[in-house]
């Protein structure tokens, strides 16, 4: 495979998803989310959730879309600041989950030998331990907030990534192209870096997809076990706060997070599928 | 064969004492000091001193790790900080309530799944698979949390077709309190299943011995069952296989929500209330469990396909 | 495959169809724990929860007055009230004749013997065990008359030994019972009505080693059938109970409430007992609802559907037969202030000023639907101590005052001041409570974020002195100031219970002069005195004092409010005709 043929296979894979009105539509969801969370950042032209309106609970109607809560906010006001947080949750945690699942898989295919030994036996070790404790223990240690939610959830986030790397890497090592490279001299960071990670690429990001909504759907369950964001909105604490509004009969808040979040993660999800259909060589032809 | 599994067996002492250290650094090293916390609120300074040296937390730290290795080999976990039960008997109470919701859950959702993933894999690309792609999708885009609070309220409560919560740990008497918990756990892992199903039987559908099968007039659904389904077996048994040794964990929040008195619960009191020695024995058996099974899944390999030979 | 799925579902189908069917020939309470139970060792009781299981099996010399209000003493497995010599020290007790505890296999024959008094030298001596590390220990630490030498002479030894003699506890005949105190407590005898003091036996103990707390056998009315910690809790009347009879005579306005109908009728007056453990309050709600459970105490986010006009039972329950009990509870929420920080330790405008700016009012209506009521100080209404008449004007909110004086305290606006950093627990109303408070410290410009903990976090933080501004309640432990007093009495700083690490020179002389002395005007004015210097002092931002608020269905009869939970179990009924009716209506 040259570096022409993966070219071209960027672009087959592009236009294939361009094709894809499904996909098509969950990248614009993504995209405004996207940016609904970066105005939300930089605070333009958002509505205030912390300003009370003083009246508690009112149902949704025309004024407030999702009605307010306890404390008489804007529901949707909040719901706009929750997707500020979980948008910055799915990033950061990815930040942190990829390159540390990349690159540790990679050592343990490209190195085999004692290298993967070792981290074979810390894949192993950390991927037994239930997910759950990992998360609560490191909250523990780094004290509540959002910051402890994003370092929770990308510390164990990278377990998948690395072993799917890993074999991957080790399938490549073999082929000619990698051959052909050490025949030329390439060293071990070439060979590694330029030409075997390329073409692992697409895991990457189908995987980024996946860690996304992970960590979106994460942060709910994390706020629910009292984990999860302190002192502003999230969907969390939203649906958080449900647990003891629904049988009151409030029910908006629960539907007004669940709805942002429902459709964001499967924006995610079908996007996720689409690069998938679109990125993998076997599926080429269909 | 057998070489290799003593093999693998042996990896679990590498694989125990690794977790012991880390469950020992973050829950001993980092975490709060249990002694006030089990002492209650007028603890006595004199109190919280001699607990700590009755609990062994004045040891050196190299002598407290050498506590949770021997406990981890001999399963010795004595007895619970905050609740001075006894450990082991403990799991053992709470494992059937857990089990009992999470087996049947869990082999139902198997089955349903790759019924699924097989019916859409022979639709593929028409509107059936589309539509059962969106449902499943759909489903798993809404928050477990959301679905308890949910479904409790309104199937239970609103229309009591369930029981709202509870447990009996007679059969067929649990059937009754597990079924709703259970529901909502098939819904939860439809989703990723048959995606994951439909996958992996895809990837095996676009191969040249389908073709040939196919070419040789084997009928679509024959070609399915047959072939495919067979040459998906392995990638299928290690997603199954691999999910169970956390289902003797319990379902977290699904019998908090359901007061289930499973591990789940177990684990989480544990956890809130800095219990280390149900913490440790909690997370030593799952890793137990977890390459007991990874180890059953490679045997189960050679069955699948008699091409595999474990070395 | 398909096919047996279809069974599969079928079957599940069927079991699902049969729902319990409710009996009426048996009087069962049904009741529900919001926290799992540890086990049955009186010594263990600190929380209320276990506190409450615990009573029903196991009893102690004294209990609270079922009826009469303020709380009142009344001989339990005492005979009658104890003999106190004059200078207050020697307090001697009969016991009961005829008491025998539950069978069991430990007794010889399985049949349960009499109550002696060495049984309660026994327990109590299991209190001071430094091998058992009671929870209750504070209750009776530097005391009882060589109790804390016998502790501390086997403190590092292998065994303890219960044989010895302690001088101030002594059993003079198998009936009478004498402790010898080294000052005199006058709360001592508050602490033999609290469920770690209960008698137990030591055959029971010594015969069940380690497990011996999941195998209660007291001389209680109910009897433990069947144990799961995390699940439920089953009792059935204890068929070897001793003749104790409902109260004669109550608080006025009981009989008028039907709380004498069955006055003078052997107890316990129920069959059995259910005790259902729900953690999560929407299932506990639902339950009640569905009449699966018979009283509950009311989430706050249920009220609006509970209550109306903050005081009446809604009409869509009422019409149900659904009760409502509103009663003042004996406890104090506040928000301390580590007054080991020099922030907060020599600046008291700048804790006026957070005081001031803190919106009770609103609080009230948001947390509690309006039912609290502000505290003045750190005592509640019903405890002697407590002055209804005075107001601390630094409770009224008051924002603009609250940025004069803030500005007085050396920050205007907030200026110059660190962002302050407020402790609290992950659930769901302390978040809230966080964000309100929050809220209203931001307009008078104080900054503050919030941390939340696990519990044994914010335990830690409180007991190393590390958290700044946190969020608590107390509740009495027993009716007495010095209960409340303590928190703010400067020797017991952290980790000992007074967490703010207070220390007023003159609010601690005061406090050790009040604790010997007997109930008396002289104490209350005393204590009065102690209640205005809390005020004035702001040692705490003071929250409220709370309204218990429970909801019972119409079938339950005899349920009155008590704060000291642990014997009232044996007291309620259960009308089965009304339940068959009302059953019908939810």
């Amino acid at each position: 495979m040259s570096s022409q043929d993966t070219r071209s296979l960027w672009a087959d894979a592009f236009s294939r998803l361009v094709k894809d009105r499904w996909a098509l539509i969950s990248l614009l969801v993504v995209v405004t989310y996207a940016l609904v969370a970066l105005m939300a950042t930089l605070g333009i032209g958002m509505p205030d959730w912390r300003s009370s309106l003083g009246i508690e609970y009112l149902a949704p109607s025309g004024e407030f879309w999702f009605g307010t809560d306890l404390f008489g906010r804007d529901v949707f006001a909040k719901v706009i600041h929750g997707t500020k947080i979980a948008m910055s949750v799915g990033l950061i945690t990815s930040l942190i989950a990829i390159p540390i699942g990349v690159v540790i898989g990679a050592l343990a295919g490209y190195f085999g030998g004692w290298v993967d030994d070792i981290i074979s036996w810390f894949i192993t070790t950390f991927s037994s331990i239930p997910n759950i404790m990992l998360l609560i223990s490191i909250t523990l240690i780094m004290g509540k907030g959002l910051l402890s939610v994003y370092l929770a959830l990308g510390m164990t986030g990278w377990v998948g990534l690395a072993r799917l790397i890993r074999g991957e890497v080790m399938k490549h090592k073999e082929r000619e192209y990698v051959q052909a490279a050490s025949a030329l001299g390439g060293g071990h960071y070439r060979k590694l870096f330029v030409h075997i990670l390329p073409n692992v690429t697409h895991l990457v990001i189908i995987n980024t997809s996946l860690q996304f909504q992970t960590a979106i759907k994460s942060e709910v369950i994390l706020s629910y076990l009292g984990l999860g964001v302190q002192g502003e909105p999230s969907w969390g604490t939203m649906i958080d706060d449900a647990r003891m509004e629904l049988a009151r009969g409030v029910w908006w808040q629960l539907a007004g997070a669940t709805l942002a979040m429902f459709i964001i993660v499967l924006a995610f999800n079908i996007l996720g599928d689409a690069l998938r259909d679109a990125l993998d060589p076997k599926l080429k032809g269909k | 064969m057998t070489n290799y599994i003593i093999r693998r067996l042996l990896y679990l002492i590498p694989v125990v004492l690794g977790v012991g250290l880390i469950i020992f650094i973050l829950f001993n090293v980092v975490a709060g000091d249990p002694a006030p916390l089990l002492l209650g609120k007028h603890a006595t300074p004199q109190q919280v001193h001699e607990l700590r040296e009755q609990l062994g937390l004045n040891k050196p730290l190299y002598m407290q790790y050498f506590d949770v290795v021997r406990s981890s080999f001999t399963f010795d976990f004595g007895r619970s900080w905050a609740t001075r039960q006894e450990i082991f008997e403990m799991i053992k109470i709470g494992a059937w309530p857990s089990l009992t919701l999470t087996i049947p859950a869990f082999f139902l959702s198997t089955v349903i799944s790759i019924l699924l993933a097989l019916v859409v894999a022979f639709y593929r690309g028409k509107g059936i698979d589309l539509f059962i792609r969106f449902l499943c999708i759909a489903g798993m885009s809404i928050s477990s949390v959301a679905y308890i609070l949910f479904f409790q309220y309104f199937f239970a409560y609103k229309l009591g077709w369930f029981e709202i919560s509870g447990y009996e740990p007679q059969f067929p008497d649990f059937f009754s309190y597990v079924a709703l918990p259970g529901i909502i756990w098939i819904v939860l892992s439809l989703g990723p299943d048959v995606r994951f199903f439909r996958t992996v039987i895809l990837d095996e559908i676009y191969q040249d011995y389908v073709r040939t099968a196919r070419a040789k007039g084997l009928g679509e659904i024959k070609v399915l069952l047959k072939h495919v389904l067979r040459n998906a077996m392995i990638p299928i048994i290690t997603y199954v296989v691999i999910q169970i040794p956390f289902l003797i964990l319990g379902a977290l929040l699904l019998e908090s929500f359901f007061s289930i008195p499973g591990l789940g619960g177990i684990t989480l009191n544990a956890l809130n209330s800095s219990d280390f020695p149900v913490i440790k024995a909690m997370a030593v058996l799952s890793s137990i469990a977890y390459i007991l099974f990874s180890l059953l899944t490679d045997i189960l390999y050679t069955v699948a396909d008699p091409r595999v030979k474990l070395k | 495959m398909l096919k047996r799925l279809t069974i599969i579902l079928s079957l599940l189908l069927v079991v699902l169809g049969c729902t319990r069917e409710q009996n009426y020939n048996e009087k069962v309470l049904n009741l529900i724990s919001p926290q799992k139970i540890k086990g049955f060792d009186p010594i263990y009781a600190a929380d209320m929860y276990a506190s409450n299981e615990i009573g029903k099996v196991y009893e102690g010399l004294l209990e609270f007055h079922y009826l009469k209000r303020p709380y009142v003493l009344t001989p339990n497995l005492a005979e009658s009230m104890p003999e106190v010599s004059k200078d207050g020290l020697t307090y001697t007790f009969k016991i009961k004749k005829g008491v025998v505890f539950q069978d069991s296999k430990v007794f010889p024959n399985g049949k349960g013997r009499e109550l002696k008094a060495s049984d309660f030298v026994y327990s109590i001596q299991r209190m001071a065990d430094p091998k058992l590390q009671s929870t209750g220990w504070w209750l009776l630490d530097g005391k009882i008359a060589g109790l804390n030498e016998w502790r501390d002479k086997y403190a590092s030894a292998e065994k303890v030994n219960y044989d010895e003699e302690i001088s101030g506890l002594k059993a003079l005949d198998t009936h009478t019972l004498q402790f010898k105190l080294v000052k005199p407590v006058p709360q001592f005898l508050y602490a033999l009505a609290m469920t770690f003091t209960s008698a137990v036996a030591r055959e029971v103990v010594e015969g069940y080693g380690q497990e011996f707390q999941n195998y209660p056998v007291g001389t209680g009315p109910f009897k433990l059938g069947y144990f799961d910690n995390s699940n439920r809790i089953v009792y059935e009347k204890n068929p070897t109970f001793r003749d104790k009879f409902y109260p004669t005579e109550g608080a006025p306005g009981d009989e008028e409430r039907g709380f004498l109908a069955d006055a003078g009728k052997k107890l316990p007056l129920v069959d059995k007992v259910i005790v259902n453990i729900i953690v999560e309050s929407q299932p506990q709600w639902l339950n009640f609802q569905k009449g699966s459970a018979d009283i509950l105490g009311v989430p706050k986010d249920n009220f609006d559907q509970t209550v109306v006009n903050g005081k009446d039972l809604h009409p869509s329950m009422a019409s149900k037969g659904i009760k409502l009990e509103m009663v003042n509870s004996l406890d104090t929420t506040y928000i301390a202030f580590n007054h080991e920080d020099p922030l907060f330790k020599n600046n008291i405008k700048l804790r006026q000023a957070m005081s001031l700016a803190y919106d009770r009012d609103e609080a009230n209506k948001l947390f509690y639907n309006n039912t609290a009521k502000t505290a003045h100080s750190i005592i509640p209404p019903g405890i002697s101590g407590h002055k209804a008449d005075y107001k601390n004007p630094y409770v009224a909110f008051n924002v603009e005052q609250a940025k004069k004086v803030l500005a007085e305290a050396g920050y205007p606006d907030g200026k110059g001041l660190p962002e302050l950093s407020y402790e609290t627990v992950g659930s769901t109303v302390a978040r809230q409570m966080g964000e309100f408070f929050v809220k209203k410290m931001a307009d008078i410009g104080v900054k503050v974020k919030i941390s939340t903990n696990t519990w044994p976090e914010l335990v830690k933080k409180t007991n190393t002195k590390a958290a700044q501004l946190f969020g608590m309640a107390w509740g009495a432990d027993y009716p007495d100031a010095e209960n409340f007093f303590g928190l703010l009495y400067g020797p017991n700083e952290a980790p000992g219970s007074n967490s703010s690490n207070y220390k007023n020179a003159e609010m601690d002389k005061l406090f050790k002069q009040s604790t010997i002395m007997q109930d008396s005007p002289e104490r209350t004015a005393l204590y009065e005195q102690m209640y205005v210097m809390a005020a004035d002092q702001v040692p705490w931002i003071y929250g409220m004092h709370r309204t218990a608020v429970t909801v019972l269905h119409g079938w339950l009869k005899n349920y009155k409010y008590i704060e000291f939970t642990q014997t009232q179990i044996q007291y309620l009924n259960v009308d089965l005709e009304s339940k068959k009716v009302l059953v019908n209506k939810l």
